[in-house]
């Protein structure tokens, strides 16, 4: 066999074991939150998924709950239209994380509360703002 | 008046891109020398358009006028200076107006550089360039014009300003650098394209875009590092890299165009891998400007996307555009790209290069395929599904150490072949060494790819320092040198051989750092004040927390004391929880930030944020991480900066 052949070979197999390595991670990966499957709260109720998943919607106005004990585990209702889901978050909340906030949440749906264990803000809005809402771009918060 | 000024400015250089193309198009039909000047000159005018629209646009963010409606949008009366001038790549227009302002000013220095030499390969260079800069010309004139007036019937008092996030020293930095980098693998690109056109043939167009395509490198690198550096500090997530489709998108980019800064020797020194550099030149530059796509478009949501926009289907037909075109011309002149000699043997430097390009091209592969596995799954499952950082983390680490493992071997092995003798010879001492780190490892307790990882690295040290002392040594054998002359006089002789094996040993220093991502632990916790908590053989105790107001916002001041458990004084750290535009009359308007706190030593940083306060008890949130050897990765960039530098240090003969 002269060299070329063997260096054709050699690549060929290369790429072979770099596509099943690839392949074999996308199906099973090793860490269970390396994938989420991104659904919206009505499919998740509907199908019941218990696998993990993302999720996006609102904090519901006063709908936050902070335990007094460590403050740090916290209960919330998200919403999307209309539908409701009771989230549970037991790590350092994200600055942007409010009443009215659009968040992500990622985690599993367990007996009618959903279990985050990531919770990720939208940017603030005041960086999109609407320049036609004076409210936006107040002066008085200017110091002098 | 200005303002119309800049629309103006930029519908002239588009004018003028349109004139160049069509002029230098000309000149390759009919050869007439006087056409070839007038589109060298146009192309400058391009240029001088682009620096004009883009002055003027700084110009008007200083000047705060508000009647242009992305001053009135990405910054406020209150914005300092710098910010209001990096501003102009906080946003979608501003950004692509800028890189369009660095294609310009590298066109400038490719044409005044080339001017006098006559090389026949301009003409397609440029008509190249602007091409590229008529693309961003059409989209900053007419789908997002950083020009484009605020509504008319109303007055905008004060902009939005801009997000206290990007208002870092680093964030002002970053994206420029990046972008210097993206850009500048547009130079290579025209050159392999007018190279192409011209069938030639010859490994002369490689050495006159070979310093272009390390200098686009070193940007991207430093880029990509400042980026990691600035998460790191600001976000408070407590690491550097989280796999975020931006950053991926900079990082294909990257990993492509290290295989082409190592295959271009090949070219240059073997004539082989023709055809494999005109793929990868062609496939960085279309991964650059996808990055910036990526970046620009919000296809992804991730938290680079400052902006949302409908670029999307513009960028997405110039990304197939270049590569039909690329690979077409390469179909065509596939006669011209075959290389007259053949690999020899696998044990020879050649195909270590080879080695190496492929599994860095398999890396980009793989990076991809997890950046765009949620459009994937989309389109032939019907579920959208995301993929985090241990799916990265999985398929790359493997890669990674492969990569590693190959910047030691490649350097030890000999042109076209290795003797059995010479293989001996040079990997015994680098192996043994490795072998020794691996076993002291492993009797301390510690398993798996953190072994291969450190012994790896031990291994290509062994190897570089080998290189290095065999060097000196000839040479004082030879001259009878002292070592630090001999040292100098080695590199001062073969530049870009040994900048090299020092941008290797930035790796293997990126690599321990990177390692140690493996030892990382965290805890959140609340503290009232006086009492303490422990992390990882460190105690915090809260000693007090204070309130302080300042111009822009107002922050509660922790005050922690870290002491190891000998109980011995550790440092004092005071992560802060801050509040910005907090004279509000709206509290959804204010904007709450933590800013952290970083204890730092070569083993192990001590990060510490600030997460919440309840005033009225006075309790503070605490998230602590240990994080051991992060630094080496900032030092490891450093290292990789100077040997760079080193390998692009013109020789006093040139």
């Amino acid at each position: 066999m002269n060299s070329n052949k063997k260096f054709i070979l050699m690549i060929t197999g290369i790429i072979t074991v770099v596509i099943f390595w690839i392949s074999w991670v996308s199906l099973n990966p090793a860490d269970e939150k390396a994938m989420a499957t991104f659904v919206s709260v009505d499919e998740l109720l509907e199908d019941n998924i218990t696998h993990r998943t993302k999720l996006g919607g609102l904090v519901k106005d006063g709908s936050i709950v902070i335990s007094e004990t460590n403050h740090l585990d916290c209960v919330f209702i998200l919403k999307e239209g209309d539908l409701e889901l009771e989230v549970k978050y037991g790590r350092t909340r994200p600055d942007l994380f409010k009443d009215g906030a659009e968040v992500i949440v990622t985690g599993l749906y367990e007996n009618g509360v959903f279990h985050a264990d990531e919770l990720q803000t939208k940017c603030a809005s005041r960086y999109e703002g609407d320049l036609r809402n004076e409210k936006s771009y107040n002066l008085s918060e200017i110091d002098s | 008046m200005t303002p119309i000024a800049g629309s103006v400015a930029l519908n002239l250089a588009f004018g003028f891109s349109i004139l160049t193309v069509l002029t230098l198009f000309l000149y390759n039909k009919n050869g007439d020398e006087r056409l070839f000047l007038t589109g060298q000159r146009l192309a400058l005018g391009i240029s001088f358009f682009v620096f004009l629209a883009t002055f003027i646009l700084a110009y008007q963010l200083v000047q705060s006028n508000f009647d242009i409606d992305y001053v009135a949008r990405y910054t406020s009366l209150e914005t300092p200076v710098v910010y209001k001038i990096s501003a102009l790549w906080a946003g979608q227009s501003g950004s692509l107006l800028f890189w369009l302002f660095i294609l310009s000013i590298y066109t400038t220095i490719v044409i005044l550089q080339n001017q006098q030499k006559h090389n026949s390969l301009m003409p397609w260079v440029i008509i190249t360039l602007a091409i590229v800069q008529m693309f961003f010309l059409v989209l900053t004139n007419y789908v997002t014009n950083p020009f484009k007036p605020t509504d008319a019937d109303f007055i905008v008092s004060n902009g939005n300003g801009l997000n206290p996030l990007l208002q870092n020293v680093t964030m002002a930095i970053h994206p420029p650098t990046l972008y210097l980098g993206y850009v500048g693998f547009s130079v290579p690109f025209g050159f392999a394209i007018s190279a192409m056109i011209n069938r030639d043939t010859s490994p002369l167009w490689i050495q006159s875009i070979r310093r272009w395509s390390l200098v686009a490198w070193l940007f991207l690198s430093i880029g990509i590092i400042l980026g990691g550096w600035w998460a790191y500090r600001e976000l408070g997530w407590g690491g550097y890299w989280a796999w975020d489709p931006v950053e991926n998108a900079s990082f294909m980019p990257w990993l492509t165009a290290t295989a082409f800064v190592h295959s271009i020797i090949i070219q240059e020194k073997k004539d082989m891998l023709r055809v494999w550099n005109m793929v990868l030149i062609i496939i960085t530059f279309t991964l650059c400007i996808f990055g910036t796509f990526l970046t620009r478009s919000g296809v992804m949501s991730s938290v680079h996307s400052f902006t949302g926009s409908s670029l999307g289907p513009i960028f997405l037909t110039f990304v197939f555009s270049i590569m039909i075109v690329s690979f077409g011309m390469m179909y065509f002149r596939r006669n011209d790209l075959r290389s007259t000699k053949k690999m020899e043997s696998f044990t020879s430097r050649e195909s270590g290069f080879l080695f190496n390009n492929m599994i860095f091209v398999v890396m980009c592969f793989a990076v991809f395929w997890g950046t765009l596995f949620p459009v994937f799954s989309e389109a032939i499952r019907g579920t959208k599904i995301t993929v985090g950082p241990p799916f990265f983390n999985q398929i790359n680490i493997p890669i990674g150490l492969i990569l590693l493992a190959l910047t030691g071997i490649g350097p030890l092995l000999a042109w076209r072949k290795t003797g059995k003798k010479i293989l001996i010879r040079n990997f015994t001492f680098p192996i043994i060494t490795g072998l020794i780190v691996a076993i002291l490892l492993l009797i301390i307790g510690l398993r798996g790819a953190v072994v291969i990882s450190f012994s790896l690295g031990a291994f290509v040290t062994a190897t570089i320092t080998t290189e290095f002392t065999r060097g000196i040594q000839a040479r004082r054998k030879k001259f009878n040198e002292s070592i630090i002359t001999a040292l100098i006089k080695i590199v001062s002789k073969n530049r870009s051989r040994y900048g090299g094996y020092v941008v290797h040993l930035g790796i293997v220093f990126m690599f321990v750092g990177f390692t140690g991502h493996a030892f990382d632990q965290e805890k959140e916790f609340s503290l009232k004040v006086g009492e303490s908590n422990h992390v990882a053989g460190y105690n915090f105790k809260l000693i007090q927390m204070s309130e302080t107001e300042r111009p822009n916002h107002y922050a509660w001041i922790s005050d922690l004391r870290v002491t190891n458990d000998e109980g011995k004084f550790v440092t004092n750290l005071h992560p802060e929880k801050r509040i910005y535009f907090h004279r509000n009359p709206d509290p959804n308007r204010r904007q709450p930030h933590s800013e952290l706190d970083i204890y730092t030593t070569m083993n192990r940083d001590i990060y510490s944020i600030f997460s919440g306060v309840d005033s009225e008890n006075s309790v503070a949130f605490i998230k602590i991480m240990v994080n051991p050897l992060v630094q080496w990765v900032w030092l490891g960039g450093y290292i990789l900066v100077f040997g760079t530098i080193v390998a692009l240090w013109p020789r006093k003969d040139q």
